[in-house]
């Protein structure tokens, strides 16, 4: 069992050896991205060696997992939540890479930076889901957004694009001014940065009533909330996800949802855990509002993009119950769910990404009759809607996440019956939408105007027979795979009960 | 008197009281603000004198033989007409002088100009506000006149006051940051930022022009572009765009741009004078450096400090008449491609040979250490002339004729080789 | 504290004033007689085609995002630069010295990091063309 001394550099490098890992290669791709001339062909290159990269840091990460050592304090946390989020966030971005590599020479897009931009975002993400800092979340969020801002603009020649993207630019840039000034006055309030030590700080000072702190809690709340697109605001995310490229939609759909939640739940686990009283009420409120506006606008969408922009809108919600719990079961439950979103959000991407003509939106009418000319895409397609809707047996694990994360409310230290019961309505509410591309997909005859369904293309059809494979293999083991998420959660950084103080924790540390 | 005077009197090593303090303060303040406005009247006669003499003509001689032509140019811009354009924006119009004139009258407030005197009133320092962040006051203020130029060419509604405007603002901040960067290597040496300690420095050792011959190129190029004078006085390039971002400017807001542009010129040769070649340092001599600090020493020191920002000023006019303005493309890529990489390497390089000189047990100040900078110096300085550069840049534009037409040429600019052909000539 | 800052007040509230005083004075001196021909921006003589604001090249906005992150480069080279004796040292320095054989490497290699990864962006701009002027 190694024992990392985060005051010492060359532990700190030890212990930040994925994400290194993944930084300095993006770096050394960017190059060799740029050393040579656009083609299509430079573009799958960098695109595969990037996939690579993932695949080694993803290697570096599971090892990691299960070689965890002993952490002193410091800015960064080695436990297994944040490994999880990082395999997370890599099964993520791996998808999200192949799917672009199909869709830039779909588009015609040669700028093989695409690539880059991505694995510089998750590296943003995997230091967001290692931050015990709030200037380390920082840090990751903003490496995250810019290279996102980017990838959303990359169709430059689409008007809804540019649109799109400037939207989103600016929006993110608002609600990260927001961020930094939650954490300017929570600094002001406790003196701190540190996770832990803003715990501490608010426990012996007695802060809870604070205006500072109150005040920057608040505001890290919005700040996050944007990060997230929790309702009221979400305003940007059905314009953003539906101007960007199919494959960055999906990333920031799932991917990026990933990593600002994990930076979310750590933050508030560990650092305003002992002021779960004064924020739970807000996350709930939040989570209700999100889950509600968010399935029901999601029933009016004809544009599937826009369809699973609401959707993901509502997963937010959902995911906010697992954070509201303010458990360490939410915490796994979380985990778990953003699991089963990130494998149907991106297979449901890679349909659509075969189903996209050049710029037009793709709508349920594209959809309809799908069954008689590609029955396999339709099989494919009506998996990941159920895994979303959170179906039995067919949606696969959908149905465990969601199941995972009603029994965290209900078994909180104060049982959450409102949001277990808005959870299940607004789910009922959402198989209006999940169903009915189903419906259209197998029930509708196909046009008779309509244009034959391009080929898949070989990435697109890895991704899509990987997400539904792992959907349906991992719905019969749930329990192992929960294990395994579960596994290292109790010990989510320096975690601390409300109740203990300091000493409990030092016994957690170096059992 | 001497009792009145008393409860001031604390003797030439302590600090001054504070009315004491406050009246050197404001003497010193008014005292080179004046220096600085009679200063650059007299720096554009002599601007014009010299370059009357290095093109073998007269130069103003009307006005009291020249002399008085200054008062003259002030008088008459004081008393002309002020035009504002039809289409101008007025509150920006009037605002781009102050803005370009005013941080162009304070950067010089960090620069020590003389050694400190020790007085019966206490020890008075001679500089107006030993910050102790001087120079990153200097990177940050001389950066704001860049508002003033980029404002004065936009709100004249002139295509070619806009032009001259953004390309004096791209101009300026490209060579910020080489200019910024070439002076790392100083903070290196001196261990701080504050422009007394690095005075002092150099006093003690080695003058850094010494040390870091390098950073000092690239910081006197970069300055050069800072003040957009030529070779790189794009900006105003008159063949091109009339006189750029002031063109719309007449009586004293006219005045005001180019008062800001000699002043920014002295602060320059100030800033040189002081970084890399010792500031008040009298050369050769510990003497002016240790108490008793005596009003002859002060006045010494402040004369050395001004013939050695004299000198400079006068280079910037040596080389205003000597060297041709770039193209813009050429500007742009010697800042970004050379300097830029240059100034980040040479950081690394004078990094990794002081650790080196370390490790070898050379302590900082002794002579072998500063040997060791010298050498390296020399080496970077002749790899820079005889490998980077090929004679690209520093060598005589005749060295890139055809040796024929040289001959020629030769021929037909030294009348000691070549017959005369006429005895004309004005 | 208001014997180092205090100065730099004086001095900018002194300057701003001799400002505005040149541009009133002289505003004052003789009052402007407009005409129509001399309102109109010079532009060597030729009729004013159109308004002067329009669009101009997007290479100084390039110039200006790539400044923006070399002045801050240097903005974080210049504490590196006057620490940086301490930082090579392995303890605290003794009279401005550091002891023998307490010497570090970190101070330049946080700064060898630092610079290659900014390289990689330079490089990254080179090769992309935003540093040609053409």
């Amino acid at each position: 069992m190694p024992i990392f001394d985060l005051s010492h550099p060359a532990d700190l490098t030890a212990a930040l050896f994925p994400d290194l890992l993944l930084m300095g290669g993006a770096m050394v791709l960017l190059l060799w991205a740029v050393w040579r001339r656009e083609s299509a062909a430079h573009q799958r290159t960098i695109g595969l060696a990037s996939i690579w990269l993932c695949v080694a840091t993803l290697g570096a990460v599971l090892y990691m997992l299960f070689h965890q050592g002993h952490v002193t304090d410091g800015p960064i946390a080695a436990d297994s939540f944040r490994f999880m989020v990082d395999v997370i966030v890599l099964l993520g971005t791996i998808a999200a890479l192949a799917l672009g590599i199909d869709d830039n020479d779909r588009m015609g897009t040669t700028t093989a930076e695409t690539h880059v931009l991505m694995l510089l975002a998750s590296s943003g993400m995997m230091l967001m889901a290692a931050a015990r800092d709030l200037m380390i979340v920082f840090l990751g969020i903003e490496l995250m957004s810019v290279s996102i801002y980017a990838l959303a603009g990359l169709n430059r020649r689409s008007v809804r694009g540019a649109e799109g993207a400037l939207k989103y630019f600016l929006l993110g840039a608002f609600s990260t001014a927001i961020l930094l000034y939650g954490i300017a006055l929570v600094y002001g309030a406790t003196g701190t940065t540190g996770l832990y030590e803003i715990h501490q700080r608010v426990v012996e000072l007695q802060l809870g009533s604070s205006p500072l702190l109150l005040i920057g809690m608040a505001l890290l709340l919005v700040g996050f909330g944007f990060k997230v697109s929790s309702v009221p605001f979400h305003m940007w995310a059905p314009d953003v996800y539906d101007g960007s490229p199919n494959p960055v939609t999906a990333y920031m759909a799932a991917t990026v949802k990933t990593a600002a939640f994990a930076a979310f739940l750590r933050v508030w686990l560990e650092a305003f855990n002992a002021e779960i009283g004064t924020w739970h009420r807000a996350v709930a409120m939040l989570a209700i509002a999100t889950m509600v506006v968010g399935n029901t606008i999601g029933l009016l969408q004809r544009n599937v993009k826009r369809m699973l922009a609401y959707s993901s809108i509502a997963h937010a919600g959902f995911l906010l119950v697992a954070v509201a719990a303010g458990s360490m079961q939410g915490a796994s439950a979380m985990l778990f769910y953003l699991l089963a979103y990130t494998l149907a959000t991106f297979g449901a991407f890679a349909v659509i990404v075969v189903l996209s003509r050049g710029d037009a939106p793709v709508t349920t009418e594209d959809l309809s009759g799908l069954w008689t000319e590609r029955p396999w895409l339709a099989v494919a397609m009506a998996v990941y809607m159920l895994a979303l809707l959170g179906f039995p047996v067919f949606g696969g694990i959908g149905f465990f996440a969601k199941w995972y994360v009603l029994k965290a409310a209900l078994q909180a230290e104060e049982p959450q019956i409102a949001l277990a019961v808005t959870l299940v309505l607004t789910t009922v509410v959402s198989a209006g939408y999940y169903l009915y591309v189903i419906m259209v997909m197998f029930m509708r005859p196909r046009p008779a105007n309509s244009e034959a369904v391009t080929p898949t293309p070989g990435w697109t059809r890895f991704v899509m027979v990987a997400t539904a494979a792992a959907i349906l293999i991992l719905g019969i083991f749930p329990d192992q795979t929960v294990r395994y998420v579960v596994r290292g959660t109790p010990r989510l950084g320096a975690y601390v009960p409300p109740v203990k103080t300091a000493p409990a924790r030092q016994a957690a540390l170096t059992h | 008197m001497r009792a009145f005077f008393a409860p001031w009197m604390v003797g030439p090593n302590a600090e001054p009281t504070f009315l004491v303090w406050i009246v050197a303060t404001l003497v010193k303040m008014i005292a080179v603000f004046t220096v600085y406005m009679v200063g650059v009247a007299l720096l554009t006669l002599a601007e014009r004198k010299i370059s009357a003499w290095m093109q073998d003509r007269h130069g103003p001689n009307r006005v009291g033989k020249g002399w008085l032509q200054p008062v003259a140019d002030g008088v008459k811009n004081f008393v002309k007409e002020e035009t504002y354009p039809d289409a101008a924006n007025l509150p920006l119009f009037i605002l781009a002088p102050i803005l370009s004139f005013v941080p162009a009258l304070i950067t010089w407030s960090v620069i020590p100009f003389a050694a400190p005197w020790g007085s019966v009133f206490g020890n008075i320092e001679m500089v107006l506000a030993p910050l102790p962040v001087g120079f990153l006051f200097i990177l940050a203020i001389s950066s704001l006149g860049v508002y003033g130029i980029v404002l004065a060419g936009w709100s004249s509604n002139n295509k070619y006051a806009l032009l001259g405007g953004l390309r004096s603002s791209a101009q300026m901040i490209s060579y910020e940051i080489a200019m910024g960067m070439s002076t790392i290597p100083v903070l290196l040496l001196a261990g701080n930022v504050s422009l007394s300690q690095i005075v002092n420095q150099q006093a003690f050792e080695t003058w850094n022009v010494l040390n870091l011959t390098v950073a000092f190129l690239i910081f006197l190029v970069a300055a050069f572009a800072e003040t957009n004078r030529l070779p790189f006085d794009l900006p105003e390039a008159e063949s091109e765009l009339i006189t750029g971002y002031h063109t719309e400017y007449s009586s004293m807001k006219f005045s005001m741009f180019f008062i800001a542009e000699y002043a920014n010129m002295v602060t320059a040769s100030a800033l040189m004078a002081t970084l890399f070649f010792g500031g008040w340092d009298i050369p050769f001599t510990l003497w002016d450096n240790v108490a008793p600090h005596t009003a002859l020493k002060t006045l010494l020191t402040l004369g050395c400090f001004a013939t050695k920002t004299l000198f400079f000023v006068f280079l910037y006019m040596w080389i205003r008449w000597t060297l041709p303005r770039f193209r813009y493309d050429q500007l742009m890529s010697l800042g970004w491609k050379l300097m830029l990489p240059l100034a980040l390497a040479y950081i690394v390089a004078v990094a990794a040979t002081i650790v080196t000189l370390d490790a070898l047990g050379f302590e900082h100040g002794s002579v072998p250490f500063h040997v060791g900078l010298v050498l390296l110096n020399t080496a970077a300085v002749v790899i820079l002339f005889m490998i980077v550069d090929r004679g690209r840049l520093v060598s005589p534009a005749y060295s890139r004729l055809d040796r024929r037409d040289l001959e020629k040429l030769r021929a037909v600019s030294s009348p000691h080789r070549a017959q005369p052909v006429s005895q004309a000539g004005d | 504290m208001e014997r180092t800052y205090l100065p730099i007040l004086l001095l900018v509230g002194f300057v701003v004033t001799n400002a505005v005083a040149i541009i009133l004075i002289s505003h004052l001196t003789l009052r402007p007689r407009p005409t129509a021909e001399k309102q109109t921006p010079y532009e060597s003589g030729m009729p004013v085609l159109g308004d002067a604001r329009e669009r101009f090249s997007v290479k100084f906005y390039m110039v200006a995002v790539l400044f923006i992150i070399f002045d801050i480069e240097t903005v974080f080279m210049i504490p590196w630069g006057a620490h940086f004796r301490q930082l090579s040292c392995g303890t605290d320095l003794v009279a401005g010295v550091c002891p023998t054989g307490q010497l570090s490497l970190f101070g330049l290699w946080e700064m060898l990091v630092f610079i290659a990864i900014l390289l990689v962006g330079f490089i990254y701009v080179w090769k992309k063309g935003a540093l040609q002027w053409d």
